[in-house]
């Protein structure tokens, strides 16, 4: 389990991360959604040890992010294409490998299932400055899964990615699930979120806004689903809740119904709800 | 250490993989050592005063007055030594020759018609040789004071023409018809001298002597410095430079690359791996001290076997460590400093070509000002240089390379101390 109680962190007169406190079950996909600069990537940094907090405690199964016992179980898949762009696939994978004490006997088999798993075996040879973005990111993935942690933080891992790298990439996200992975997954996407998380934490100028599943997000803060009907009286929206027997009536009274759209709250009007801005603002 | 050397092995990768650092770090030195080995195989010449070693071992009052004219002479700085020191001085470089005044030096000064010229054994730094040609034509002049002297002091001129007539008197091995000529000849020179110049201040004498005694001076060069010392060609003295050139091309490259970690985000990676910051300084440090180490061992391989330079293995090793541990020291405090690749890349460049130059590196540090030359004893590249020449051809003992390796390892570690806790790992 990760537990995060009141996490500050300043860069001067910025106050980057205020008060943040979250728990996190094993096993799930946790995303942390917000703006750029909201202060996701500085949560994740203090999750995993990167940089110290200036008040507040992270816990990882117990153990302060900065151990070295800590450090075996994260795997860290940070914002940027953190790789040698100058080596090989391999070369990479087998240096980032030699960081984790991985036996000798397990490391081949260890690098094997790393590029397999991210669909880059045939070019293990290859150097990465001949990869696409999406082959970059996915490698990016492959070398922070080398020595099998428990706790994978990934910071924004489908940015510039095409949609090929980015559908394989929720596979992989799915498929660590599966294997019994916590899974720390951060974005400005609502659609990620939505679509792969658990549980979301919303975040904006370093606040917690809301934490909750997507269902209880929507539900509290998302608003009502809107029903339009386009008929030969014209456009009419409708909250659902304001759906009545009198509005049925009224329906089965017009000749011509053209259109119903139902437009349910999605977590960009949670954004919106609770910030009085869009996501992408 | 499994995790130092894997980072190690990893920079030197990286290193390999870059044709250009490659380049810069393997065959531009050796280039730059070839170009100017050769053009310092020629003589080009100085301007500045040179510090020379002066033995007077005739200890006459000629030879006292040559080395008063030395000394007075704006082409030198002279100190007076014994020859032992004299050797030395020039041996450990500090001073750019010496000059032997032997025994016999004032009888031969003092004969202008017969004799020998004044013979001066001369010693001069083998590195200096571009120097050498206006050192001799400096010395020469001088020894042409000794006609002027003769020949506008009439007392001096009677006084020398008593003594060559003696001479042509005495000797043997003069030609009888040379000596017949000369014994009628300079009695009556000097009766002329004495009737019609009686002490005259504006006495002169024309004519030039192309006989042997005529010679200002007769220059002896020291052969025994340059065998005892090493270097048989100019490519002894440039090594050591283009072995500064490559270890300053390691310096840049891993200084860039400690701060690329940052910026590319591989430095996260490092920080939350089970690896602690001293390991991963500790890695950095080590890549860049092997590259050195390797580049210094292929010029040198190049440099015995194609070139012909002779060295001490064990002096070698002790001054590749040192400057090693020196310039090691530097990247990782010029690392410190920049947050981006451009900017380390141009504080790094900016010292390091500034501390070549004032080193030596570039410039022979002879045509520098004084003040400038004073400057160099702050710069590492000269005592790398220094402790290089040392191992090949100064012939210093071990003690005398404990001055430049003690003031290299000093120097890295300071500024490795310094970078290490200026260092920021993270990314800002």
């Amino acid at each position: 389990m990760i537990q995060v109680e009141s996490l500050n962190k300043r860069f001067g007169n910025i106050h980057a991360v205020r008060d943040v406190s979250l728990e996190i079950h094993p096993g799930q996909i946790f995303g942390l959604l917000g703006p750029n600069g909201a202060g996701k990537s500085t949560s994740i940094s203090m999750m995993t040890g990167l940089i110290d907090a200036d008040s507040g405690s992270v816990s990882l199964s117990g153990l302060k992010p900065q151990s070295k016992e800590a450090r075996h179980k994260i795997g860290l898949i940070p914002q940027s294409i953190a790789l040698y762009e100058e080596l090989t696939a391999t070369d990479n994978l087998s240096f980032f490998a030699s960081l984790y004490d991985i036996p000798k006997s397990q490391l081949q088999s260890r690098m094997d299932w790393a590029l397999d798993f991210v669909g880059l075996k045939d070019r293990a040879t290859d150097r990465v400055s001949g990869f696409s973005g999406g082959m970059k990111r996915r490698l990016n993935l492959a070398a922070s899964l080398l020595h099998d942690p428990d706790f994978i933080f990934m910071d924004e891992p489908t940015a510039g990615v095409d949609p090929q790298s980015r559908n394989k990439l929720f596979d992989n996200v799915l498929e660590l699930k599966e294997l019994g992975k916590t899974i720390i997954y951060t974005t400005h996407y609502m659609e990620e979120a939505q679509k792969l998380c658990d549980q979301v934490g919303i975040i904006d100028h370093g606040e917690l806004l809301a934490l909750g599943t997507v269902g209880e997000l929507l539900s509290q803060h998302g608003g009502d689903t809107l029903i339009s009907i386009s008929s030969d009286q014209g456009v009419k929206e409708f909250k659902s809740s304001d759906v009545s027997n009198d509005l049925i009536q009224e329906l089965q009274a017009s000749n011509k119904v053209y259109d119903i759209s139902v437009n349910r709250p999605d977590l960009e009007a949670v954004f919106l709800n609770l910030t009085g801005r869009q996501l992408r603002d | 250490m499994k995790k130092i050397i894997a980072l190690m092995k990893k920079d030197i990768k990286l290193l390999f993989r870059d044709k250009m650092a490659v380049f810069f770090t393997f065959v531009f030195p050796l280039i730059f050592a070839f170009i100017f080995g050769s053009i310092f195989s020629g003589d080009s010449g100085g301007s500045k005063a040179l510090k020379v070693a002066v033995v007077d071992l005739d200890q006459t009052e000629q030879s006292l007055q040559f080395v008063k004219s030395i000394e007075e002479a704006d082409e030198f700085t002279v100190t007076l030594a014994t020859e032992e020191q004299a050797k030395d001085l020039v041996r450990r470089g500090k001073h750019v020759a010496y000059f032997i005044l032997p025994e016999g030096f004032g009888e031969d000064y003092k004969g202008i018609f017969t004799g020998s010229p004044p013979e001066v054994l001369v010693g001069i730094d083998p590195s200096r040789t571009a120097e050498a040609g206006y050192l001799e034509g400096s010395l020469m002049k001088l020894g042409t004071d000794r006609f002027e002297q003769a020949f506008s002091n009439p007392a001096a001129m009677t006084e020398r023409l008593d003594a060559s007539i003696a001479q042509v008197q005495e000797s043997d091995d003069i030609p009888a018809e040379w000596k017949s000529l000369l014994g009628d000849y300079l009695p009556k020179m000097k009766e002329l001298t004495q009737q019609e110049m009686g002490g005259d201040e504006d006495f002169s004498f024309g004519g030039d002597g192309e006989a042997n005694p005529m010679m200002p001076l007769k220059v002896t060069k020291q052969e025994e410095v340059v065998q005892r010392s090493g270097p048989k060609n100019a490519f002894s003295i440039t090594i050591p430079q283009g072995v500064i050139w490559a270890i300053m091309g390691c310096v840049i490259g891993f200084a860039i690359s400690l701060v690329q970690e940052k910026t590319l985000g591989t430095m996260n990676r490092l920080i939350v791996a089970p690896i602690s910051r001293t390991q991963i300084v500790a890695g950095k440090a080590l890549g860049c001290f092997t590259a050195q180490i390797a580049v210094v061992a292929l010029l040198f391989l190049v440099a015995y076997f194609i070139l012909g330079v002779r060295f001490n293995f064990p002096k070698l090793v002790l001054a590749a460590v040192a400057s090693g541990v020196c310039f090691v020291g530097l990247m990782m405090f010029f690392a410190s400093l920049a947050k981006t690749e451009r900017s380390v890349a141009g504080i790094t460049n900016a010292f390091l070509l500034m501390m070549g130059m004032v080193g030596g590196a570039m410039i022979p540090l002879f045509v520098m000002p004084g003040w400038m030359q004073a400057i160099s004893n702050f710069s590492p590249v000269k005592w790398a240089i220094v402790a290089f020449e040392g191992a090949i051809w100064r012939n210093f003992s071990y003690a005398e390379m404990m001055t430049p390796v003690l003031i290299l390892v000093s120097i890295g570690v300071v500024a490795f101390i310094l970078g290490t806790r200026m260092v920021k790992l993270e990314e800002a």
